[in-house]
């Protein structure tokens, strides 16, 4: 019999290895500065906002207390990245349809010509309902200065560019606490896929 | 490939659209029946309230202008003859003709 000892030792090895593996559950970073106040770490958050939605409702850090939400830059008359990031956003949609906790924030950055009305209309042809997914527009230097200093995304008018605006097809996902805990290429599958994972694990904090 | 570089962000790789905000291409009642109107669009865009297979659309759609004849009828064909058509090929003659009847918006 002494010759099955050490591959019995060897099995219990191998399982106290991989409960000690699950144990330690995969944790999302923080993103932006972290200062230390003497007491607790402070850590970067968004700034106070205030946009309008496709109802005409106003849109400020209130309507996101105690949920995560999931934000970009877009305008509807983009014909490069827009139409790729909308059509990954509404797999978002789709995938947290069950999840009362998790918005969505769409922000134009041509609130000239993406008006309320406007904003509207696409959030209807998309099919998507207003109390999961805020689609704003507001004044445009609010917006730009959010997207740089709140997002560090970015979002800026250029003539010279093909759409006239220079901005970035990036999905930011932000924690209940207003915290940056990620960042995705809202024009790439599989980062979207990374992303719907990662909501489900900011859920279990 | 043109259709992945001018087309495919709005109307899908697989030419289905999106929703109600962009229309299909694949099967679309409205390309079929409107075959000139459709070179026109691709060059120089289109507006307006439309009904593709039933339902309704209506944004702009912005025209690609630099796009040649010989482009024009490369897209033409890849897009009459994908998704399950069989379209035939579309000559540089019939794009012609059919852009002889629109002029730039
Ligand atoms: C920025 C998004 C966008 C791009 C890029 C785009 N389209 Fe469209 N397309 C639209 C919209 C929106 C409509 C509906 C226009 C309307 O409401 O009158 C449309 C309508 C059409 C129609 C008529 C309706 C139908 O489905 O049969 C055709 C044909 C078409 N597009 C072909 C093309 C082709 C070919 C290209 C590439 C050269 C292209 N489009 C690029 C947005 C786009």
């Amino acid at each position: 019999m002494a010759f099955y000892r050490p591959a019995i030792i060897c099995i219990c090895a191998v399982g106290i290895l991989m409960a000690a593996g699950c144990a330690q559950k995969r944790q999302l970073p923080i993103y932006g500065s972290h200062t230390f106040n003497g007491k607790d770490t402070v850590y970067h958050t968004i700034a106070p906002f205030q946009f309008t939605d496709q109802d005409g409702a106003a849109v400020t850090n209130a309507t996101f207390k105690d949920k995560i939400y999931v934000t970009d830059f877009f305008f509807t008359s983009c014909r490069t990245i827009c139409p790729i990031m909308k059509t990954q956003m509404l797999r978002v949609y789709e995938a947290t349809k069950n999840m009362p906790d998790v918005l969505i924030l769409s922000h134009t950055i041509d609130p000239e010509y993406d008006t309320v009305a406007l904003l509207h209309d696409y959030a209807n042809r998309l099919g998507v309902e207003s109390a999961r997914w805020h689609f704003v527009t507001g004044v445009r230097d609010s917006i730009y200065k959010i997207a740089q200093t709140s997002y560090f995304t970015a979002a800026l008018q250029d003539k010279t560019e093909p759409d006239g605006f220079i901005h970035s097809g990036a999905f930011m996902l932000i924690d209940k606490k207003s915290r940056i805990r990620g960042k995705y290429d809202g024009t790439k599958k599989e980062d979207v896929n990374r992303l719907i994972g990662d909501i489900k694990i900011l859920r279990q904090e | 490939m043109l259709y992945e570089k001018h087309c495919s962000n709005c109307h899908q790789q697989d030419g289905q659209g999106l929703r109600r905000l962009y229309p299909p291409l694949a099967k679309s009642d409205f390309l079929k029946n409107n075959f000139n109107p459709f070179i026109c669009t691709m060059k120089y865009g289109t507006s307006g309230s439309i009904v593709v297979n039933g339902v309704e659309f209506n944004k702009l759609m912005p025209g690609v202008p630099s796009l040649t004849e010989l482009e024009l009828a490369e897209l033409a064909t890849y897009i009459t003859n994908s998704w399950g058509e069989q379209g035939g090929i579309v000559t540089i003659e019939q794009v012609s003709q059919a852009l002889s009847g629109c002029a730039p918006q």
